[in-house]
């Protein structure tokens, strides 16, 4: 249980002390594909309460879904369309949703071990 | 199975932290590139140097401040006392000025006289644009049209007149007199204003600045209002 925590400390930690920055016209890709990996990551959570997790969704979803993204920002850009709104509406209402279902799986199993 | 599960979450969480951490350092702190070249660096060097020979002056002069109550201490603290007050009403200029300086004269301009257009006063922008600039030259103390200008003095449009210390300034010609530390700096004034493109601005207006030499002695009125003293409050005697 701890140890995805101490990833994510891991991953903050050695992105803070490197001091690593990007250039200011890459920002946007970056965002969006934090949004993406976000999203992969509350579905997986999700699947995984459902018991339907599937380890090659899970992964080759995080690196197509970054990849998609930072595409479609691309394209957005040389297209003077800002299609990367699209792929942060998508995944923003992705990840409402997901969430809300990891919500209420919990909310019900925690009902059910209280019942017991 | 359930352990692999945890591995791959833990790796991308991990990725997901690098990538959060450098999303905040892109944009907390934006790297800005030096775009100086040698010469901006130059400048800026020299800038930074007429600060430090300044601040140097200055606390030359606080340092003799210090060795005079040092000295006064013994005999009358109170002389060193009046000294200070004496110093710092002459700084703001409360005090008439007597040292070096220049004048300006503030003439109607040949080709208004010649057209017979009505002499116009000056407006308040170019007369605190001429101020600013005089005062970006490091003048010490100023008088404009017989009104002292010190670190509070108002310049504004009262009904269509502009005045200086709530006093209209008359319509052109005026004088302007400038007070500096040295004659040099008088001369360096001189140079510099003679080059400042000020006098441009004073054409489009229908007046013409003239600048007269340098002297080593001209004088300045003293500032005549009262002061209010907004912030500061006097003690009364007996509490400290």
């Amino acid at each position: 249980m701890w140890l995805p925590l101490l990833g994510l400390i891991l991953g903050i930690s050695l992105g803070l002390l490197t001091e690593i920055q990007i250039p200011e016209i890459y920002e946007s890709y970056l965002s969006i594909a934090v949004l993406a990996a976000l999203d992969t990551l509350f579905g997986g959570i999700r699947a995984h309460l459902q018991h339907v997790y599937d380890d090659k969704v899970f992964v080759s979803g995080f690196f197509f879904n970054i990849g998609l993204a930072a595409a479609l920002a691309f394209l957005g850009v040389h297209l003077g369309i800002d299609l990367y709104l699209a792929a942060i509406f998508a995944f923003g209402v992705r990840l409402f949703q997901n969430i809300a279902v990891i919500r209420r799986i919990l909310l019900t199993k925690w009902s059910e071990r209280k019942n017991q | 199975m359930k352990k692999t599960v945890y591995i791959r979450f833990t790796i991308i969480l991990l990725i997901i932290g690098f990538m959060l951490a450098v999303q905040y350092n892109t944009v907390q702190n934006p790297e800005t590139r030096d775009t100086r070249d040698i010469w901006a660096i130059r400048q800026e060097l020299s800038k930074e140097t007429e600060t430090h020979s300044e601040l140097l002056s200055e606390v030359y002069v606080l340092d003799q401040t210090i060795l005079k109550y040092g000295n006064m201490v013994n005999e009358s603290a109170e002389f060193a006392l009046k000294d200070t007050v004496e110093q710092l009403k002459k700084d703001i200029g409360l005090v008439e000025y007597t040292g070096p300086g220049l004048t300006i004269n503030v003439e109607p301009s040949l080709e208004s006289i010649a057209l017979g257009q009505p002499v116009e006063g000056i407006s308040p922008d170019l007369l605190i644009r001429l101020i600013n600039e005089i005062n970006r030259f490091k003048a010490k103390d100023l008088e404009v049209d017989g009104k002292r200008i010190i670190y509070s003095s108002p310049i504004r449009d009262v009904n269509g007149k502009t005045t200086v210390n709530n006093i209209p300034v008359r319509n052109a010609p005026f004088t302007i007199k400038i007070g500096t530390s040295t004659f040099e700096d008088a001369q360096k004034m001189y140079n510099q204003l003679e080059a400042s493109t000020i006098g441009d601005d004073f054409y489009i207006d229908n007046l013409k600045l003239m600048i007269g030499e340098p002297k080593r002695n001209i004088t300045i009125s003293p500032y005549d209002q009262a002061l209010n003293n907004e912030f500061l409050k006097e003690v009364p005697e007996g509490k400290s």
